[in-house]
């Protein structure tokens, strides 16, 4: 028999066996066949060149995030198939196979593997690129019929890095084969030397990792003003530090513990699936908390994606506060624009507000900024059913009226100081109202006191020789779909002469500019299924192996007359630990990245973060389920 | 013979193999073992030991025959009665110790109780009370790792012993022994037997380890050829043996 021949032997014979590590690499091949897929085809040109501009940027991101991804996925899995085939393949020496020829043998039948896994990946790829692209436009809320097209690129892109990342690992696995001594090779039976680790180093390795991350945690959650970028990446390291640290030394520790309190331990199946997992702990913990940090960090995406779409909508409805705006030097407009308006459309509500412009000069800043009196905004807010959550204010405070941003990370910036004119006025609160609606999208203003308002109006007039303030009128129409019908009426008041001048904004609310944001929330959502799959199929892939490793075990203790329901039982137990250590601790961890998330985004995502460790949990079950089948399956219980 | 009947089993057979191509491993064995047997079961390769031991334990099923445990039918009662069964009246020591490598010698011992649901201060008396009966006291916190072979088996008798069976299986207990262990571990047979613990069927090739047993019956061919009692003199129980073996004109290992 060839090597060739004896490898397809081995591949077809063992192919349940890698079925798990099979399934999971085609996974991985389906989903950056996917998103490659995204790139080639004309799906998004329909949202405009900016939008697809963008979306290629976001795609092109998350590409690389899931390469990353692969890259450390095949190696995983590649490594779990090598300790499993080198044990197995070792006996080959005992034939007279060299180092080398077996070292050809595990690469055949790793590479049949792995082109099995491209083949299905692109394969089942095909097939739900249009499924995929569906949702993903469902999602999003945009309305393109979908083509089915047929690009050979991203097959060609998935099948290259595929198998550039998989070759790397395949001649890793060689080299590491041919590197192996006789003994590493056969001691497939050598009993478990090391059970249990030294108490003392555990103690150590707890409460470093319980100070590093507890450090972390803090870190994510303190008021940290500008220094927010710096402490957000020190709590991502010590948090991720600190998940190694735990599953390496505080988990072991209180199992060993629990395992030496005997009245504790001797009850029903405790004693073997307590003892199974400390044994399986040392061999397993970097897989939980790999497990782990990818959930945390799933959580955090998909809940800093949902605060992008909740932006996004605050900022679509700021826009849309008002259909119409008209800006113009000419006091009393009001009633005769309602009448223009009222032509062709009904108007909802409306509200004039006087305003002036003083530029950066009269500022600590470098922009400039429009200037509102308090009593007329209350007014306007109280005609057009705005909130308006103030009292009064002092002569020497203002408010900052400024536009809604998607990403910030600038701090709150209440009781910081502003100086108009040399003179200094404490800002009390900085408010995303939309009193001017569009207007207040590219400007901020500052609402001060009445009596302020005339002084800066005065002073300003002096050192300008400006006098005019000008006036708002703002409007909002029934059928804002509607809005072009009075766009001609209207233009008619557009003017700009020596005397006075009049402009006007329209909104029309089909402008789909930031239409890629929702693109990206979905593309976020994506991920975020695709990580807590992967990270459930990383752990199911682990436990299906495990499962073999446990075959003798089992047969020892079912010879020893116990019941196979008991053995199930011990053996769901221990799975159930498996999937609850990175579950609890990524939900603890989670809670305190969404809340840093929370302060950066000034939003509330508590509800987000519940639903999405709901959703994780309820894949971790069907999980766990599929585990347990599979689990008293390869170990014959 | 007042004693009471643990196993008793009646004209057993066992074929194995396809219709046409059977063959008859076990021609019809009757045997009781009482409660304060100590039995040695003898014979060559091939000739049914372990497939007896198998059937009498009831992790296999006799082809025709009865066996009946702890006065039951084992083929008349359900899978459930039946690990019930194996779990309350049998203990079992096999060739090659079978501790479980991912615990400490006390957790192995006490694992068959803790899992019948007794509760973990009586599994920490009891195990303690049987290491120390068989001195394994300050070994009781090691893994089975760091323990002898001759530790690890005495080990396996404790965890046998637990449940309070009424009859200890081996399965060539010291074969994997140096003389001087399988010595000590066949001098805590004869203790356990000798307390009155449990009836002991040892499956084994050797006749000094035979000697130890109160009765030997040699099996060849699927049937009993001979038994041997002792008279209570190990050695000359020995010899007797050996003369038997030479007697029936072949190597009974």
């Amino acid at each position: 028999m060839t090597i060739g021949k004896l490898a397809f032997h081995n591949f077809k014979k063992s192919f349940q066996n890698y079925f798990s590590m099979i399934l999971s690499l085609a996974f991985t091949v389906l989903i950056l066949f996917n998103f490659t897929n995204l790139i080639y085809t004309d799906t998004f040109q329909a949202l405009g060149v900016k939008n697809k501009d963008y979306i290629d940027i976001i795609i092109r991101v998350i590409s690389v995030v899931l390469l990353c991804f692969m890259f450390f996925f095949i190696w995983y899995a590649t490594n779990v198939f090598l300790t499993k085939r080198k044990k197995e393949i070792g006996i080959f020496i005992f034939m007279g196979l060299t180092n080398q020829k077996i070292g050809r043998l595990y690469m055949l039948e790793i590479i049949m593997t792995g082109v099995s896994s491209l083949v299905l990946g692109i394969g089942f790829g095909m097939i739900t690129t249009q499924l995929f692209q569906m949702i993903l436009l469902k999602m999003s809320a945009i309305f393109v019929e979908i083509s089915f097209a047929f690009a050979w690129q991203p097959i060609l892109i998935t099948a290259v890095v595929y198998l550039i990342i998989y070759s790397i690992f395949v001649l890793k696995g060689y080299r590491n084969i041919v590197r192996s001594s006789v003994l590493d090779m056969i001691s497939a039976a050598r009993q478990n030397e090391y059970v249990k680790t030294n108490s003392l180093l555990l103690m150590i390795k707890a409460i470093f990792g319980i100070c590093v991350l507890a450090n972390g945690y803090y870190l994510a959650i303190k008021e940290s003003g500008m220094n927010i970028m710096g402490h957000l990446l020190g709590a991502t390291v010590l948090v991720i530090a600190g998940t190694y640290l735990l599953f390496g030394g505080f988990i072991p520790m209180v199992f060993q513990y629990l395992a030496g309190r005997k009245s504790f331990l001797y009850q029903k199946e405790r004693n073997l699936w307590i003892n199974n997992v400390i044994f399986r702990m040392r061999k397993n913990y970097r897989t939980y908390a790999m497990t782990c940090v990818l959930l945390t960090s799933s959580v955090t995406a998909l809940a800093a994606a949902f605060a992008q779409k909740d932006r996004y909508d605050n900022i679509v409805h700021f826009r849309n506060t008002y259909t119409f705006q008209i800006v113009s030097s000419l006091p009393d407009l009001e009633d005769e624009v309602t009448k223009l308006i009222e032509k062709d459309n009904d108007v909802a509500y409306h509200g004039s507000l006087p305003v002036f412009f003083m530029d950066s000069s009269h500022f600590n800043s470098y922009f400039g900024h429009g200037i509102l009196a308090f009593s007329d905004v209350k007014k306007l807010a109280k005609e057009v059913g705005l909130d308006f959550p103030y009292e009064k204010l002092e002569e020497d405070e203002l408010i900052l009226a400024n536009h809604i941003v998607l990403l910030s990370l600038i701090p709150d910036m209440r009781n910081k100081t502003v100086d108009i004119d040399g003179k200094t006025y404490r800002q009390i609160d900085e408010t995303t109202v939309p009193y001017l609606g569009y207007l207040q999208e590219s400007q901020d203003y500052y609402i001060v006191n009445d009596k302020t308002y005339e002084e800066l109006l005065s002073s300003y007039a002096e050192t300008t020789g400006y006098t005019e303030q000008n006036y708002t009128y703002n409007y909002r129409i029934e059928d804002i779909y509607n809005y072009a019908a009075s766009l001609d009426e209207l233009d008619e008041l557009v003017h700009n002469t020596e005397e006075s001048y009049t402009g006007r904004v329209a909104i029309d609310p089909n402008s789909d500019d930031i239409r890629w944001i929702k693109v990206e929330y979905s593309l976020c959502v994506f991920m975020f299924l695709v990580f807590v799959v992967a990270s459930g199929s990383i752990l199911f892939m682990k436990l299906y192996n495990d499962a073999f490793e446990e075959k003798e075990r089992y047969a020892v203790l079912k010879k020893m007359g116990i019941a196979e329901k008991t053995l199930g039982k011990a053996a769901a137990k221990e799975l159930r630990c498996a999937y609850a250590l990175p579950f609890i601790l990524m939900t603890v961890s989670s809670f305190f990245a969404v809340h840093s998330l929370e302060k950066m985004m000034s939003t509330s995502l508590k509800m987000i973060n519940f639903v999405s460790v709901f959703i994780i949990f309820l894949f971790f079950v069907v999980f766990y389920l599929l585990s347990v089948l599979f689990y008293r399956k390869n170990a014959e219980i | 013979m007042n004693e009471k009947t643990v196993v008793e089993i009646r004209n057993l057979t066992k074929d194995y193999g396809a219709r046409g191509f059977r063959t008859k491993v076990l021609k019809g064995i009757d045997l009781a073992i009482r409660s304060d047997d100590f039995i040695a079961i003898m014979g060559p390769s091939g000739s049914g030991k372990t497939t007896l031991l198998n059937i009498l334990s009831s992790i296999d099923k006799p082809t025709q025959g009865f066996v009946f445990l702890g006065g039951k039918d084992i083929s008349k009662i359900s899978n459930q009665e039946l690990s019930k069964l194996r779990r309350d009246k049998i203990g079992f020591v096999f060739q090659d110790y079978n501790l479980l490598d991912t615990m400490t010698l006390q957790d192995n011992i006490a694992l068959p109780l803790s899992l019948n649901g007794i509760s973990g201060k009586t599994c920490k008396e009891k195990s303690e009370a049987l290491a120390g009966l068989f001195g394994l006291t300050e070994h009781l916190q090691k893994y089975p790792y760091q323990l002898s072979g001759g530790q690890k088996q005495r080990g396996a008798v404790c965890r046998a012993l637990i449940t309070e069976p009424e009859i200890l299986f081996a399965d060539e207990p010291t074969g994997a022994l140096d003389s001087k262990a399988g010595r000590d571990l066949l001098e805590c047979f004869k203790t356990v037997n000798e307390r009155n613990q449990a009836a002991i069927l040892m499956v084994t090739h050797d006749a000094f380890c035979a000697s130890y047993a109160k009765d030997v019956y040699i099996l060849n061919d699927g049937t009993i050829r001979c038994r041997l009692s002792s008279g209570g003199d190990r050695k000359e129980f020995y010899d007797r043996i050996m003369e038997m073996q030479v007697s029936m004109g072949g190597d009974l290992s």
